[in-house]
């Protein structure tokens, strides 16, 4: 077990429950702070019309939310889990996104369309607020604020695809790797990172050699430190020296 | 096998606990489950009976031997090790 895995801690003499302060915070959620950026953008009064909408799900690591093709039935706003996005072509993948807390996986209902074209598996278990496409469709129509907030955030999408396209053929494993395990250390909470050599491969559309390869040499730069499928950054300027230009391209034109 | 999940319902470690629970039971089901969760907000006297004393706590009441796992359930190796899935 990690710290921050309990909520609650009982007294054995009284028989009294002690919330901690993350359990307290999602009990006490309705009003409070909302934890992913896009919903905390938003005016208070057009937040609170959409949580009677959500439910809030626990998303399992590895756990896949839609396969290219499938109809998209709910949109999940993380408020600390991670999903990578991925195009599927004849059983291979490739990651060509990454949804944390400051966006929202489903984003092709936003823009009228009501299949996914991409994979979207949970690569960092965490909590999301979840809605039914139809009633995200209706609230949507509805909310100025929510469809700027979204128009934005689908061209910030735009752009991580376009930038992955030229970074998967000109840059080199070692380097694209670097740049998606900042990606997703921006977007995660704890401290380290479960990711498995397949999900690697997968995220970089190469053979598992070729991950193992890359992550010694970032580990033998005293980068990161990967253990049995954990990563954690240890270095994270020199990460960010050993990334491709990708990464400070996509957080400039991002902000 | 038999399970009792102890939890606060609708806190993050339990709403977790649960889907991790429920995935990894959902993957083996070769093995037949019995699953109860309490809520140790209602029945805070059952938890002390039982010797709970953080939540979310996941018990293996039977088969032997038994044992008892206590966070979220996102490590499923330590998981499947304290429960003795071994396929």
């Amino acid at each position: 077990m990690q710290a921050g895995e309990v909520d609650a801690v009982i007294d054995a003499a009284h028989g009294n429950v002690f919330l901690l302060a993350g359990a307290k915070r999602a009990l006490s959620e309705a009003g409070g702070e909302p934890a992913n950026g896009l919903l905390a953008a938003l005016p208070g009064r057009d937040y609170l019309r959409l949580l009677g909408e959500f439910e809030l799900v626990a998303l399992a690591s590895g756990q896949v939310l839609y396969q290219p093709g499938e109809r998209i039935g709910h949109v999940y706003f993380p408020n600390d889990a991670v999903v990578s996005l991925m195009v599927v072509l004849e059983l291979k993948a490739l990651q060509v996104g990454l949804v944390g807390p400051e966006g929202m996986v489903g984003v092709p209902l936003a823009l009228g369309a009501e299949r996914a074209s991409v994979r979207a598996m949970v690569q960092g278990a965490g909590m999301a607020l979840r809605m039914k496409a139809a009633s995200f469709r209706e609230q949507l129509e509805h909310c100025i604020a929510l469809q700027r907030e979204l128009q934005r955030y689908a061209y910030v999408t735009l752009l991580q695809a376009r930038q992955t396209a030229g970074c998967s053929l000109f840059h080199q494993v070692e380097e694209r790797l670097a740049y998606w395990l900042l990606m997703a250390h921006d977007r995660m909470r704890a401290g380290s990172q479960k990711i498995t050599h397949e999900l690697l491969a997968d995220m970089l559309g190469v053979r598992r050699v070729g991950v193992t390869n890359a992550a010694s040499n970032l580990q033998r730069r005293g980068l990161i430190k990967y253990h049995r499928g954990d990563v954690r950054v240890l270095d994270r300027k020199g990460l960010e020296a050993a990334a491709c230009s990708c990464y400070r391209t996509v957080k400039a034109l991002t902000g | 096998m038999k399970l009792r999940l102890y939890v606060v319902d609708g806190a993050p470690n339990s709403v977790l606990a649960i889907a991790n629970l429920a995935a990894l039971c959902k993957k083996n089901l070769q093995l037949s489950f019995k699953l109860e969760i309490i809520d140790v907000l209602k029945f805070p006297r059952r938890a002390l009976a039982d010797g709970v004393l953080v939540t979310p706590h996941l018990a293996k009441l039977s088969p032997a031997p038994v044992a008892r796992i206590v966070g979220n359930l996102s490590d499923s190796g330590s998981v499947r090790l304290a429960l003795g899935i071994t396929t």
